[in-house]
């Protein structure tokens, strides 16, 4: 036993393994089955925040003013067609007022409390992305204190873009929707058509060589045409229904011609904004 | 407040600026999240923990560096503890190991001592992220599209950078600027 203990530099290479490894076991196994993390990496975490919000102020300022710049190019072309759309928007706006309002009655009459499609939001900003390959995160400067949980939806001004994973007090991680990670990032989705049958699916991969969202276990293709609408279907309980990922692509048949799945041009535009929208779902899964 | 606590004081606002630059970078301009398949991954911190190992003697003192900041790095940009907070000490501990052999720093030593250690870090996390299953990306992939262009990108900014930041760390370190 003297002898063995006496090799210093054996020891500290040993000691230095347990504890990696041991350390990576626990926060992986605290990241996936708790709801947040320990006190102490939630206070550390707060407190790296909101001196990292001093920096990423301006940052967000720059990325909104040279957003702006690039928009006042286009400007021109896209009044135009903007103007083509806006008498219709307007019908629509009436229309979507009317049958709220339908709806709401209704749901009074059959004392319904909460449906699929009822959540309320919660405007958060962008702090800073992780600088990590597989850990696609933005950290935003939101957190438990505001009523934010973990799996909460995430969307940008255009679509989904993704979903919490970590919520600290005043600041919170968000997962992208554009993450390979075989565990999380699920949604439930379905295609709407003009037709009633609902073709359901899961959204389930992303794929970086061409930048498309991925729907798997779909039940049938049978009218699926390229453009279609993609959105969330509600089924799960974690996410309401009703949020717009985005537009169908095409259908590819797997290797071996077994399923099918949708490949799906994200609405998100991914890039730029700098501002979040949190969905606070009013319909509680199962815990 | 004696002169070597505020030279210490500098040297943790010096890593933790560096710190934010990383998340900011990676968020305002390498943001490519719809298109492209390259990732890159802007370890600008790396570049002041080398800069600022090489011009250190302390061993304590550069080991508290690399837990303290390894710790800050996994917890707010990984969420998984244990990546930065192994990896960061051991480079730094190996770079004071042997940066005897050196003579006298100059740009050519630590841009090569920064590739080596870059190469290590990303390597490193992904052999333990492949390990834990939080990835499922194979080796030659992360070679072309991670680590090559990682390099690449630190690798010129490393340049761009250089003379400030090592100028920078030189009056960090040192208690009594020398002429040179």
């Amino acid at each position: 036993m003297q002898k063995f203990f006496s090799n210093k530099k054996l020891i500290i290479l040993m000691v230095i393994l347990i504890v990696t490894f041991g350390l990576l076991a626990v926060t992986v196994n605290i990241r996936d089955n708790k709801d947040t993390p320990p006190v102490v990496q939630q206070v550390g975490n707060d407190v790296v925040s909101v001196v990292g919000g001093v920096f990423a102020y301006p940052t967000n300022a720059v990325k909104n003013a040279s957003s702006e710049f690039s928009d006042l190019y286009n400007t021109y072309t896209e009044n135009k067609h903007l103007k083509a759309r806006i008498d219709e928007l307007a019908q629509n706006q009436a229309k979507l007022k009317v049958v709220q309002d339908e709806n709401k009655k209704l749901k009074q009459e059959l004392k319904l409390d909460g449906t699929l499609t009822d959540y309320t939001t919660v405007n958060a900003s962008v702090l800073s992305r992780s600088p990590s390959s597989w850990q696609s995160y933005l950290t935003i400067n939101r957190g438990s204190s505001s009523g934010l949980k973990k799996n909460m939806p995430v969307m940008s001004g255009k679509g989904l873009i993704g979903r919490i994973i970590e919520v600290d007090k005043i600041s919170s991680k968000v997962e992208l929707i554009s993450t390979n990670n075989e565990l999380n990032d699920k949604f439930a989705s379905e295609i709407l058509d003009d037709n009633s049958n609902a073709v359901t699916g899961v959204v389930s991969r992303y794929d970086s060589a061409s930048g498309k969202l991925v729907m798997e276990n779909v039940n049938s293709t049978k009218g699926i045409k390229k453009g279609q609408r993609i959105i969330t279907s509600g089924l799960g309980g974690r996410t309401p229904r009703g949020l717009y990922i985005g537009k169908v692509y095409g259908i590819k048949k797997d290797n071996y011609g077994m399923t099918n799945s949708v490949y799906i041009t994200p609405a998100a535009e991914l890039r730029n904004f700098t501002v979040v929208t949190v969905i606070k779902s009013s319909v509680s899964g199962e815990e | 407040m004696n002169i070597k606590t505020q030279k210490i004081v500098g040297q943790v606002i010096f890593l933790l600026l560096t710190f934010y630059l990383d998340g900011l970078m990676k968020w305002a301009f390498l943001n490519n999240m719809n298109t492209g398949d390259f990732m890159i991954l802007p370890q600008i911190m790396l570049m002041a923990v080398v800069l600022i190992t090489m011009r250190i003697d302390d061993r304590r003192q550069i080991l508290a560096y690399g837990i303290i900041f390894g710790l800050f790095y996994d917890s707010y940009y990984y969420g998984i503890i244990g990546l930065y907070t192994v990896l960061l000490p051991l480079i730094m501990v190996g770079i004071d190991h042997f940066k005897f052999l050196f003579v006298k720093s100059n740009m050519g030593y630590e841009l090569s001592i920064y590739f080596l250690a870059l190469t290590f870090l990303q390597s490193g996390v992904y052999v333990l992220e492949r390990l834990l299953q939080q990835t499922s990306t194979n080796i030659f992939d992360f070679i072309t599209y991670v680590l090559g262009p990682t390099l690449l990108w630190n690798m010129v900014v490393f340049f761009i950078l250089y003379i400030p930041f090592a100028n920078f760390s030189d009056w960090l370190a040192k208690y009594r600027r020398e002429s040179k």
